[in-house]
């Protein structure tokens, strides 16, 4: 081994400290790895059937043969979208009455009596807005209504594929059934003076009650109107392309170098490592030694490294093994007569002027975006 | 070829899909062009195949996440929701919606229900000797002051307008009786409640507007001149809503071997074009109620539009709803 490994590589640079804290991060780091691959290792018993798990994630399958996954809106991105929507409503609503008395009034000075007709056409569009509004808006705009635009959520069948018109009128007009049961507030009793005499005016509050429970009672965040339409609201958003995660290290690069040439890092393991690298910057160093420790101390045993080399380098090593370093430098390393000293150290830049040929599925479809231009370029709509 | 250089390559492809998803969501599909739409259609499937190889290529789990979001979202914008196919609604309305009707013990349950507490409580509220103050319990005393008030009048004497907002009140008001016996439904209890209720408040209404003193004093003559023509549809329409209400609600009750969830979702199908002919009858009834029974016209014609009408459900319900040939074994 080389003299100066152990200076270059240590445990860590405050060895003695402890972390007391409970150990609720890497759990979910390791466990998951064990998860996924569970011939390797103990699978704990809390976790160990796919039915006491629950997930907001539904796979959809596309005509492309493709899965991929949505993730299930619950009531809490629901339920704000719902009061936007009624705000909306409530704004429109205010709006045309505005206008209506508005006109009323005008044409009163021009003597001509159109108060009544007017009220008439409040009262209906109080009808349209009330039962149709949500149907109406998910069937033209896609299974979305504005408040739900706003929330970033999207009515789809279970299945995946967009609603039609009957869906959405349908799981609109059973919004009543699971708002249900109403709880009543005789709120303006006594509070104002004296009593209301008559029957006393109760206020009705949607408990919301009905649509909650259904929720709660199936996988995809259905209520009661979902259930009977196929209907799911999925969420729909806008998520960052992270790339890879940077090493800040060039210790970590280096330290690759000593891996052994012939390990093949699984794919659990590299899941494992993704998770671990891409969120290390957010943890203190004791905690980041805590972590790593679980998978280090096998991973050093196995490859027959110094006991006392920093986990936290070697995943970073693993991670840089795994994602990073090109395919030229492997051949290298595959080449059997290649010494460990002579290797170029890879540098910030791990592909400077390689080029790999395209990959199969990019000669296929070719999905290069100049090469899509210039095919369809000619065509008209 | 690693992954931190596949990632490099293919951003260039995801972000453009990424833009092209936003542009689909907010400009019209038609002034985007085929070349556009083409190319959409060719990243979201270089998106699909990426997202297929994910594990392949061993990609890290936040880009194959980043993967499923964006696929999902470029997915949303390929398919899109169909609105109402008129020819394919023809023939479910036509064909499927008076078989089942026909057949069907719920609506059969809420006709009688709707029909026979709506027919005892018109006697009841006609007639001062059984039940003197019934009609006042029912629809309370302010309640019957305001119905006389509304039609005191002479519908052809008065003004338009007026009649036009009374129409549209009373549009409102009973196709959200309707839409509300339907939607309670699938609850049963609050189903039925709703539709006794509404049934006893509409047969108490007509009962009271029957009665001698009040028709010839005016308010039931212009009632029944109001009510008569759009009458059929509407009655028959609730009657309807709250049938199909029933039948949802009774499919999660006696699943016959499904699963509840299972047992409401398959019934759904066959229920809610039940419901769609009801609100085309909702509409239909509307119609007639916002330019015929508010006018002046002569009562001959309300009472023809009334038969009619009422002529054409029969044939809807029993002529195309008669199992002329045997009906398949669901249900």
């Amino acid at each position: 081994m080389d003299p100066t490994y152990s200076s270059r590589f240590p445990v860590s640079e405050r060895p003695g400290y402890m972390c007391l804290r409970s150990g609720a991060t890497w759990r979910i780091i390791v466990l998951r790895q064990q998860i996924n691959d569970p011939a390797k290792g103990w699978t704990p018993n809390f976790m160990s059937s796919e039915e006491y798990q629950i997930d907001a994630t539904v796979e959809v399958v596309t005509p492309e043969n493709i899965a991929f996954q949505y993730q299930v809106a619950g009531p809490f991105r629901r339920l704000p979208a719902y009061l936007i929507d009624f705000a909306i409503r409530a704004a429109i609503f205010g709006a045309l009455v505005f206008v209506v008395t508005m006109i009323a009034s005008l044409s009163a000075f021009a003597g001509v009596s159109m108060g009544v007709a007017l009220m008439a056409t409040i009262f209906l569009a109080w009808f349209v807005l009330q039962w149709f509004y949500g149907g109406l808006f998910e069937t033209y705009m896609n299974g979305q209504t504005p408040g739900k635009w706003v929330m970033g959520i999207r009515v789809l069948s279970v299945s995946g594929q967009p609603i039609n018109g009957l869906q959405a009128v349908m799981r609109n007009l059973l919004r009543l059934v699971d708002f249900m049961p109403p709880m009543a507030l005789p709120l303006f009793g006594d509070a104002f003076g004296e009593p209301l005499e008559e029957p006393i005016r109760l206020m009705l509050i949607p408990t919301l009650m009905i649509g909650l429970v259904t929720m709660t009672m199936n996988r995809r965040f259905q209520r009661l109107g979902d259930i009977v339409c196929s209907t799911m609201v999925v969420i729909e958003e806008k998520s960052w392309l992270m790339g890879v995660a940077r090493l800040d290290d060039p210790r970590a690069a280096q330290l690759s170098e000593y891996l052994p040439v012939n390990y093949q890092i699984s794919r659990s393991l590299a899941r494992t490592l993704a998770t671990y690298v891409e969120r290390r910057r957010f943890f203190s160093l004791p905690r980041r030694r805590e972590i790593a420790r679980h998978l280090g101390e096998p991973l050093l045993r196995e490859f027959g490294l110094p006991a006392d080399t920093s986990h936290d380098l070697l995943l970073c090593a693993l991670y840089y093994r795994a994602f990073i370093a090109d395919r030229a430098t492997d051949d290298q390393w595959n080449a059997p007569s290649s010494p460990f000293g002579t290797h170029p150290a890879p540098a910030s830049e791990p592909f400077p002027n390689f080029t790999a040929p395209p990959l199969p599925q990019e000669q296929m479809s070719g999905m290069r975006l100049e090469d899509i231009e210039i095919k369809t370029g000619g065509a008209r709509w | 070829m690693k992954v931190a250089e596949l990632l490099e390559r293919r951003r260039r492809n995801w972000h453009e899909l990424e833009r092209l998803c936003q542009e689909m969501q907010t400009r019209r599909k038609r002034d985007m062009g085929a070349a556009t739409v083409s190319k959409f259609a060719a990243l979201y499937r270089a998106a699909c195949a990426d997202l297929a190889l994910a594990d392949a290529y061993q990609l890290p789990p936040n880009t194959v996440q980043y993967l499923h979001r964006l696929v999902g979202r470029a997915h949303n914008q390929l398919f899109r929701s169909r609105t109402f196919d008129i020819g394919e609604w023809g023939r479910v309305l036509l064909v499927d919606v008076p078989q089942r009707v026909f057949n069907d013990r719920c609506v059969q349950l809420a006709f009688c229900l709707f029909w026979g507490i709506f027919i005892l409580s018109a006697i009841l509220a006609y007639s001062q000797a059984l039940w003197p103050e019934y009609a006042e319990h029912v629809l309370s005393t302010d309640g019957i002051t305001e119905l006389e008030e509304n039609f005191r009048n002479p519908i052809e004497g008065r003004n338009p307008e007026e009649n036009f907002f009374m129409a549209a009140f009373y549009i409102q008001h009973n196709t959200g009786i309707g839409l509300t016996c339907f939607a309670t439904g699938l609850l049963v209890i609050p189903g039925l409640l709703t539709t006794i209720f509404n049934a006893g408040l509409l047969g108490a209404a007509f009962g009271y507007m029957a009665r001698p003193e009040v028709y010839d004093g005016g308010a039931g003559k212009h009632f029944f001149q109001f009510v008569t023509a759009h009458g059929p549809f509407e009655l028959t329409a609730i009657v309807l809503s709250a049938g199909s209400g029933l039948r949802l609600g009774m499919s999660w009750i006696s699943t016959g071997g499904f699963t509840r969830e299972g047992s409401l979702r398959k019934t759904a199908e066959y229920a809610l074009p039940i419901m769609g002919s009801a609100m085309v009858m909702f509409f239909l009834a509307a119609l007639i109620e916002g330019f015929l029974s508010p006018t002046g016209a002569p009562d001959l014609l309300k009472q023809g539009v009334a038969v009619m009408s009422s002529g054409l459900l029969m044939f809807y319900f029993v002529i195309l709803g008669f199992p002329w040939r045997p009906i398949s074994a669901a249900r």
